[in-house]
């Protein structure tokens, strides 16, 4: 599964996206955690310590919609990015 | 030259009115109470008070007033900003923006609750304020000069770098209605207020006072301890976006989410997006130099400003995604030097970049159907000529040719060129729509027209409820009561005046807000009292507005957004009048 990644994700993996060896369809909570294990350096920063969960202004777009949690299942082809909420400017 | 009595050197609660005219200068009592706070509620008190019906904004009578925040010059983080509130040019309505850093804690720390300028001079003048009075300076040296180099010749002549200076530049002097006041490199940008200190004369606002705080904290302890706890946050993962990245981060991510307004809002997705993102600049280290700048007692420092590393340093520009956008996307140009050399030109000149940018995009459109001469500035004015871009704004800010006409904006811009140029004019009131697309942000869109200052993404900030929830549909009357809130939220942050950009620095900004403010003056504050006197101050807003002839038929949104986004996954979105109207009625139902 590819998962895009937008500002301090980017920022922090180094590239604009990631490829995850899952089984799909697969609960978000799962994407996450490998998401985490692979980039432990998200942690804390984006991804929340315990839960993995995005930390705000963190979310998770599947399709050009909000996830609608942890347990939502999906696959590659709900196109899942990570991204932060734009603001300001 | 005149110098008056020495104005009270620890004072932290009066009002220096000043009259441009007579040369008459008053120091009154004017304390920040729990119920009036400081920054926007202040200014706008002020404001509202001073005017008595409709007026002419660049006439003599209508009042400029600077307010500082109440934890301006305080060790407070992210809080040494100031208001400003005048009738804007653009709109004939309230215009109250912001800025910030060095010249904002002067203001606080020279005892003074607000500054309030009214009258004009005969000739160009510079107003030195420092803790032996106000002298009237000749400012007709100054004339032509940027706002950075107006600061450092006022230095040079008044005697050091301790002199903090608020000052127009050319666009401002030739009146051009979207000209900035700029303070420190940080900018009051939209509405003009540039062009109303310009139509008074007034070059620039000297100030100079001590660098220790001329007024007492009533508990010290307590207010170091929450700075301390608010930076401590402030340089986490709360902020990293705008530490690290800048705003300019927004442009991926709007280009990918669909919201991108492309082409004078003709589209929602730019195709040269990735060419003109800023981040583009800090991933190409060896091509492009990155230079950090911030706020004084920022620890965020959210600006991120870029140039070829071929280039004087000196010449690095800004990248805040709404001034990239309005050069990049929404004139179709994916040059990213060009859009920064926009930035920067708009910056010496005093220009608002977001204003700016739409007219030049209003007049691409307008050239496109034969409205105007597409060879106006030399070079093809047509959607993503990089190249035109600068003599455009050069035209503007001088007010030469076309310009002259574009430097009243789109709205009396359209109707001066017509043949129906006003459909394609993007404004509410009268002010230029900022990058967020409002048929994907239907919340946000409420918003927009509804607002006291025109098409302000900043006075509500309401795109982050659909932002949250993209794609989802709320109920009119759910829509309508999240509006109120964002709007009032935002006035709250505004007479603190904190910066927005730290708001996930605090659990329960309401009650951490009033706890601060109780804690700097020794005023009890609770979340309550806090929200009423955002209330009382939107209230004061819409009145002023109704003085100065505001009706309901205003807060309408521009006829493009009435036509469906055609491509992207908002594909078919579009604001229905009727729909609108409905959701402003139910508004106003819930705001009386």
């Amino acid at each position: 599964m590819t998962i895009e990644l937008f500002g301090m994700a980017r920022e922090l993996v180094g590239a604009p996206s990631v490829r995850l060896d899952v089984d799909e369809p697969v609960p978000l909570r799962s994407v996450l955690e490998e998401l985490a294990a692979q980039y432990p350096q998200l942690v804390g920063q984006v991804l929340a310590p315990l839960t993995h969960a995005p930390l705000d202004p963190n979310v998770v777009l599947l399709d050009g919609r909000r996830a609608h949690g942890l347990d939502e299942p999906v696959s590659d082809a709900d196109r899942p990015c990570l991204l932060f909420l734009p603001s300001g400017g | 030259m005149r110098l008056i009595p020495r104005l009270a050197p620890a004072a932290c609660a009066e009002l220096l009115s000043v009259d441009l005219t007579s040369e008459r200068v008053e120091r009154a009592p004017y304390p920040l109470t729990a119920a009036r706070l400081g920054g926007v509620s202040v200014a706008v008190e002020l404001l509202a008070s001073a005017i008595g019906g409709p007026l002419d904004p660049l006439s003599p009578e209508n009042p400029l007033v600077f307010a500082p925040g109440p934890f301006a010059g305080t060790a407070v983080p992210a809080a040494t900003k100031h208001a400003v509130a005048t009738i804007s040019p653009l709109t004939g309505r309230l215009t109250d923006g912001l800025s910030s850093s060095h010249w904002s804690g002067a203001l606080r720390r020279l005892g003074l609750s607000a500054l309030i300028v009214q009258g004009a001079r005969a000739n160009w003048t510079v107003l030195a304020i420092d803790d032996t009075g106000v002298r009237f300076l000749d400012g007709t040296a100054l004339l032509g000069l940027s706002p950075a180099q107006t600061t450092q010749r006022l230095r040079e002549m008044l005697g050091g770098r301790h002199w903090r200076v608020a000052a127009i530049g050319p666009a401002g002097e030739s009146g051009v209605r979207f000209a900035t006041i700029d303070n420190d490199g940080r900018q009051a940008g939209r509405g003009g207020a540039g062009a109303v200190m310009g139509s008074k004369r007034l070059k620039a606002i000297a100030l100079a006072s001590g660098t220790d705080s001329a007024f007492e904290i009533a508990d010290p302890e307590r207010v170091q301890t929450i700075s301390r706890a608010l930076r401590e946050r402030a340089l986490g993962p709360d902020t990293a976006k705008y530490r690290v990245l800048g705003t300019g981060a927004n442009l991926r991510v709007l280009q990918r989410m669909g919201m991108l307004p492309t082409r004078n809002f003709s589209s929602a997705s730019f195709e040269g997006a990735e060419r003109v993102t800023p981040e583009r600049a800090r991933e190409e280290p060896e091509a492009y130099l990155e230079r950090r700048s911030g706020c004084a007692n920022c620890p965020v420092q959210c600006e991120h400003m870029y140039v070829r590393r071929t280039r004087d340093r000196k010449a690095a520009s800004a990248s805040e995604y709404e001034s990239v956008w309005a050069f990049g996307p929404n004139c179709g140009v994916d040059d990213l030097d060009a859009v920064l050399d926009a930035v920067g030109r708009c910056d010496a000149y005093g220009l608002d970049t977001i204003s700016a940018g739409g007219t030049i995009a209003f007049a691409m459109e307008c050239a496109a159907r034969g409205l105007i001469d597409v060879d106006a500035f030399g070079t093809p004015l047509r959607f993503g000529n990089a190249a035109v871009l600068a003599p455009a704004i050069d035209a503007i800010a001088c007010g030469e040719g076309l310009g002259a006409t574009l430097g009243l904006g789109v709205r009396a811009a359209a109707e001066a060129i017509g043949g129906g140029a006003e459909v394609l004019a993007l404004h509410v009131k009268g002010l230029e729509l900022p990058g967020y697309e409002p048929r994907a942000l239907p919340t946000y869109a409420l918003a927009l027209a509804v607002c006291t200052r025109g098409a302000c993404h900043n006075r509500a900030a309401a795109y982050d409820v659909d932002l949250r929830n993209p794609g989802q549909v709320l109920p009119d009357e759910a829509r309508a009561a999240a509006v109120i809130d964002a709007e009032d939220t935002a006035i709250a942050w505004d007479a603190l005046v904190l910066c927005k950009f730290t708001r996930h620095c605090f659990d329960d900004f309401w009650s951490e807000g009033a706890t601060l403010w109780s804690a700097v003056t020794g005023e009890p504050l609770d979340p309550a009292g806090l929200r009423d006197v955002a209330r009382r101050t939107w209230q004061r807003k819409r009145a002023l507005n109704e003085k100065l002839g505001w009706t309901p038929a205003e807060d309408v949104l521009p006829v493009r957004l009435g036509e469906p986004l055609r491509e992207g996954p908002y594909a078919g979105a579009r604001i229905d009048s009727a729909s609108l109207e409905r959701q402003r009625w139910i508004y106003e139902t819930l705001r009386s």
